[in-house]
């Protein structure tokens, strides 16, 4: 049965929905239209300076043209292996801490915020932190390894360490996002499904497989997916922690550089947000065939198991 | 009833789109720079005693001019030309700090894209100050050199820096028995006998990327002393990355970070490297001429000496200065605070205040009556006639170069993962080739 009347009453759903997907359309969907539109030209991103149509001249620069295309792929490599790790230890970490603070124990409040705290943080702060906390010249860590007789430039040594240390930090900067979602899908499964294990001689293994993961599931699917979306489109922590550096770079980063003409000291380089936005149009397509990958694979596996 | 509910609705509404129409209005009107109250929007870049200078000259500055406010932003050096744009973009910005115009695209370079400054220009968002009476304060080769295009000029530049050179503690020296060094071997040896005593040779602002590279200039400088001619060469491929000379440089360059830097120098902010050569940590300093103040601060009574890096095997090829043209002035183009703006930089062009300007700072001035009369300025006099531009300022890249195409020291371990230079040359030349190859 239709709820909303007959003849043009039957409108009012619609007219209701126009709004939001008038603001939708504004703020999201323009943006990224205007950005395709932008790829294709010379922009700088300046007004007033005439921008021209170069069809692909941009695509063929950041895929083929010498070998800045070659370090190009190498930069997307290099995002992949930041997404994977990034994703799975920040999934299994949150799931982790999050059954730990689900306990019905004293003070677990304390351990949840302590936890979720660097979350509210900005890039720019959790940077700082790390900085210091890994200051090759006197800072803490560096005392543990002198203590062990070695030491390390951590951040400002070997791009494969230092590349290391940012998927600690993002780890850790973005840990207590995916514990909420997990404490959330914990506190949904009933209590009596546990009971009901338990009478039957459940063990603790038992118990998890059998019924916290299954019921965890959209829960799982959440966080697999903003982790890796959030991963592949890292930034901040790069620009904050290592700067333009050659054998760090991801392509978020390598986005930014271009678009906002990174500079190195007082030596400048161009505007060219058209380049840059190519290479988002690239970044758009990675995240769109592995999120809608991911996304086949989740939604499969939800109906197999939740029905 | 209805009706008198949708003509209060329309009204209301009306009322508001009018009110922040005109709060839009009143926050971009100009009051003129009489007496009405202007907020002057400044923008410098991170320099310490440069800082310290500019608070002081902005509270004598209102102090003079009652009405006028001074709001003045720091930013990392690195992030001047990002926050430049979008503030200038935003007409959030009425005067900007922009070093001096380099990088400009010479006929021999193909396909490049013009340097911020140029787009900045052509976007119009820098004011033509051509006319300005406060420009015969300054040495016209400057003005026109660092500040002026197509015939028009549209920034002060306020001093060359020297980047070329490197600060010695004198007591160390003495007490190590060192002779300072004027060939690259006579360098080797000192820092040799430095790390013999326990001493690290030297420090710079790792954590920045840039200063490594910067230390370093010396060896560039003194293998390639024509640095226009070098980046020409590099372009028509009468110079290699890989051939005899780059590669004696580069070999150079990795004793320099593997050998001379200091363990932890990666970890060292460029702002906190003055400071740590002051106290003692060190025995020397690779760095330009702007240190010199934050030295003296940090260590009133600390002694030391500025010495151009000794890159060459011959002493008198080791007597050049390389640098550039550093800081300087433009005006937003559609700032609202023209005249408020023109007085800030009329007022900072008295040559009263720009010696005190270049004493704080330590730049090599512009402005032909004023005198580095500082200590710096006595170290780098004798070189002065020698100065010359560097390889960084000419610069621009053919597009498809690979990452590995620049003389930077920070590439060798421990900053990055070279360590065989020979290696690291081929690598340089073959990705330099590729974007000359691309643009045939």
């Amino acid at each position: 049965m239709y709820h909303f009347g007959r003849g043009w009453a039957r409108l009012l759903p619609y007219l209701l929905l126009l709004p939001g997907i008038l603001f939708y359309l504004l703020i999201a969907l323009g943006p990224s239209l205007a950005t395709t539109v932008y790829s294709f030209t010379d922009v700088s991103g300046l007004p007033g300076v005439p921008v021209h149509w170069i069809g692909l001249n941009n695509y063929k620069e950041f895929l083929l043209l010498g070998q800045a295309a070659k370090d190009n792929y190498a930069i997307f490599g290099r995002t992949l292996i930041f997404c994977f790790f990034v994703t799975t230890i920040q999934f299994g970490l949150g799931l982790f801490v999050a059954m730990l603070v689900n306990q019905p124990l004293k003070g677990v409040n304390f351990f949840r915020t302590l936890y979720f705290m660097p979350v509210i943080l900005g890039a720019v702060i959790q940077g700082l932190i790390w900085s210091l906390f890994l200051y090759p010249l006197g800072g803490p860590v560096a005392k543990i390894l002198e203590f062990f007789g070695t030491r390390s430039e951590f951040f400002g040594g070997q791009p494969t360490e230092a590349f290391a240390w940012v998927i600690v930090v993002q780890i850790w900067a973005n840990m207590g996002m995916t514990m909420v979602i997990f404490i959330s899908g914990l506190q949904t499964i009933p209590s009596e499904l546990y009971e009901a294990a338990r009478i039957d001689g459940a063990s603790g293994w038992q118990v998890f497989s059998k019924v916290t993961w299954p019921l965890l599931t959209p829960s799982v699917n959440t966080n697999l997916t903003l982790n890796i979306i959030g991963s592949l489109q890292a930034w901040q922590l790069f620009l904050v922690l290592l700067g333009y550096r050659n054998g760090t770079q991801v392509l978020g980063y390598t986005i930014f550089a271009q678009g906002f003409g990174q500079t190195s000291g007082s030596v400048t380089t161009s505007f060219r947000q058209g380049y840059a936005a190519s290479a988002s149009i690239v970044l758009f397509f990675i995240v769109l065939v592995i999120g809608m990958a991911t996304q086949y694979i989740l939604r499969r596996r939800e109906e197999r198991i939740l029905g | 009833m209805r009706t008198s509910k949708i003509v209060l609705s329309v009204l209301f509404v009306l009322s508001i789109l009018i009110t922040a129409c005109g709060a839009g209005t009143s926050a971009t009107q100009a009051p003129a720079a009489g007496s009405e109250p202007v907020t002057l929007r400044v923008l410098v870049h991170q320099n310490p005693p440069m800082v310290d200078f500019m608070n002081t000259f902005n509270a004598k500055f209102q102090e003079k001019y009652p009405n006028i406010t001074i709001d003045m932003a720091v930013v990392n050096a690195n992030d001047l030309s990002t926050v430049t744009q979008t503030r200038l973009t935003a007409n959030d910005v009425d005067v900007v700090d922009m070093f001096g115009f380099s990088n400009a695209a010479q006929p021999y370079m193909k396909n490049v894209d013009p340097p911020n400054w140029q787009a900045l220009i052509q976007a119009g968002l820098l004011m033509d100050i051509t006319d300005q009476p406060f420009l015969k304060n300054y040495d016209p080769s400057a003005i026109e050199d660092a500040g002026s295009f197509e015939g028009k000029v549209y920034a002060i530049n306020l001093g060359r820096v020297s980047y070329s050179g490197v600060y010695y503690n004198k007591d160390m020296f003495a007490a190590n028995n060192v002779k300072v060094p004027t060939t690259w071997a006579e360098l080797v040896t000192a820092c040799e006998t430095f790390k013999a005593a326990n001493i690290p040779c030297m420090t710079a602002g790792g954590k920045d990327g840039w200063p490594i590279f910067v230390g370093a200039y010396g060896l560039l400088g003194a293998e390639y002393p024509d640095q226009a001619g070098l980046v020409q060469g590099l372009w028509e491929g009468t110079v290699k990355w890989n051939d005899a000379t780059s590669l004696d440089m580069w070999k150079k360059m990795q004793i320099y970070a593997r050998d001379m830097m200091e363990e932890g120098a990666s970890g060292v902010a460029a702002d906190a490297a003055p400071g740590r050569f002051a106290s003692g940590a060190v025995a020397m300093f690779p760095s330009g001429t702007w240190s010199a103040a934050a030295i003296e601060t940090s260590q009133p009574a600390f002694q030391w000496g500025y010495i151009p890096f000794p890159g060459s095997d011959s002493a008198d090829a080791n007597k050049y200065l390389f640098g550039k043209y550093d800081q300087g002035w433009a005006v937003a183009a559609k700032t609202p605070n023209k005249d408020a703006a023109m007085l800030y930089l009329s007022e900072f062009s008295d040559p009263a205040n720009y010696q005190a300007f270049v004493t704080a700072v330590g730049f090599i001035p512009t402005q032909p009556g004023a005198k580095l009369d500082t200590q710096i300025g006595q170290e780098v006099a004798p070189y002065l006639a020698n100065f010359r531009v560097g390889y960084e300022q000419y610069w621009v890249a053919p597009k498809g170069t690979g990452q590995w195409a620049s003389p930077f020291a920070s590439f060798f371990k421990p900053f990055n993962e070279w360590d065989d230079a020979a290696k690291l040359a081929d690598q340089a030349q073959a990705d330099l080739q590729a974007g000359l190859d691309a643009n045939k």
